[in-house]
């Protein structure tokens, strides 16, 4: 009777003795392996760095260069949108102006301007210049 | 020299002013070629936005870049700097560090990547792994301060100006009948100047801003016989402005300041771009 209790518990405990030591990865196909990587990659479990706590002269540095930069940051938008505004000025008293002066002047300016694109040649600034930096040798198109 | 017509050929107009009265000026920009110079303000600003970023970053998952076992992982593990970890009975001045992932928590993580060196002449074209050498923002325009170049202030907007009737102002070009858009009169006439192998982008039909002159004069409101300069905006996109017999240059907004008319900047200034 022993024994076959004995049997009949044995196995149970070398499971759980097992299911303890033995690492669950080790098995994976390499598929699955895969996938536990790449989700090991998005998710924050032993990758978080610690909180940061600063201390009160750290936190009033940090909220000076914080302000310092919004000051300036604000300065910068207010000067950008009084120069639009002027430009705006300038545009309408122009237009208004060529209006009065002539008609026909006005009405050309103002036709609309069928395919008209944004030149490709125009180039977005880089960080640093190319070898050549200008390009010289323009030849007109032909117009046929 | 061009605008100077006289007045009995003007052609008529249909506005109660005659077309000899207008006039149409051309700004013709050279767009930056490079980005716009940081200001040490910022830079420290940005060093200290870049330093907190690397500090609250996860530590860099080494297993999904480099499969184990390969040399690649091998040879990126050796060049890591890994901090000291913690131990019983050893006093960490800096506080104890709490490694996880071969990272100190506490801090940034450094990671160091091979670097390979390039072998052979920056400058030979032929061989593709050269070193890479960034050419020099600074360009022998700058170096010798040479104002009719394209190839100066590289990271700013650059304007073009000519010295007409002896004053230094946007190119200036008559309005001869009014069949002719004012935008298209200004590019004609710039090529007139300047020769057509320019290639430019004009940016609108439309008038940017108009300036009065009365007897020689900028003034503010229009009187009989005022005459009229409509500014037209305009970008070169390639080829040069060679004109003959004519001082021309290329400049920045403050440069333009200190050349033109103090009145006639005052007119201009908001339309250049700093």
């Amino acid at each position: 009777m022993f024994s076959r209790l004995a049997r009949r518990q044995l196995p149970a405990v070398r499971q759980l003795q097992q299911a303890r030591l033995k690492r669950s990865k080790a098995g994976l196909n390499p598929d699955a392996q895969r996938v536990v990587t790449q989700l090991s990659v998005m998710s924050a479990g032993r990758k978080m760095p610690k909180m940061l706590k600063l201390c009160n002269e750290d936190y009033v540095k940090h909220k000076t260069i914080m302000k310092a930069w919004s000051v300036r940051r604000k300065e910068q938008i207010r000067e950008e949108e009084e120069v639009l505004k002027k430009q705006y000025e300038g545009m309408k008293e122009a237009s208004e102006d060529l209006k009065r002066v002539n008609e026909r002047l006005f009405e050309l300016s103002n036709r609309h301007e069928y395919g008209k694109r944004f030149p490709l040649e125009l180039r977005v600034p880089t960080e640093y210049p190319a070898r050549q930096v200008w390009y010289y040798d323009y030849v007109r198109k032909r117009e046929e | 020299m061009l605008h100077l017509r006289g007045l009995a050929t003007a052609a008529s107009s249909n506005g109660s002013i005659p077309i000899n009265l207008i006039r149409t000026s051309l700004i013709l920009s050279r767009i930056p070629i490079v980005t716009p110079e940081v200001s040490e303000f910022d830079a420290k600003f940005y060093n200290y936005q870049e330093e907190l970023e690397k500090r609250l970053m996860w530590t860099f998952p080494k297993w999904f870049y480099f499969k184990k076992g390969t040399v690649a992982e091998k040879e990126f593990t050796k060049i890591q700097k890994y901090p000291i970890p913690a131990h019983r009975g050893v006093w960490f001045p800096k506080g104890v560090p709490e490694l996880k992932h071969g990272r100190d928590r506490r801090f940034k993580q450094e990671v160091t990547l091979a670097n390979k060196v390039s072998e052979g002449d920056s400058q030979d074209l032929e061989n593709v792994s050269r070193p890479i050498t960034p050419n020099s923002r600074i360009t022998e325009a700058d170096k010798t301060n040479d104002e009719t170049s394209l190839e100066r202030k590289l990271p700013r907007t650059l304007y073009l100006l000519v010295k007409q009737d002896g004053k230094w102002k946007f190119p200036t070009f008559q309005v001869k009948d009014d069949q002719v858009a004012l935008n298209e009169v200004a590019e004609s006439g710039l090529r007139e100047l300047g020769g057509d192998k320019i290639n430019t982008w004009s940016v609108s039909g439309t008038p940017a801003a108009v300036i009065k002159y009365s007897n020689g004069e900028i003034v503010d409101e229009g009187h009989e016989g005022v005459v009229r300069e409509y500014l037209m905006k305009s970008h070169i996109v390639a080829g040069q402005f060679v004109p003959e017999g004519l001082e021309y240059k290329w400049l920045a907004k403050e440069e333009v300041e200190g050349v033109v008319d103090p009145k006639y900047y005052e007119k201009v200034g908001y339309l250049l771009s700093n």
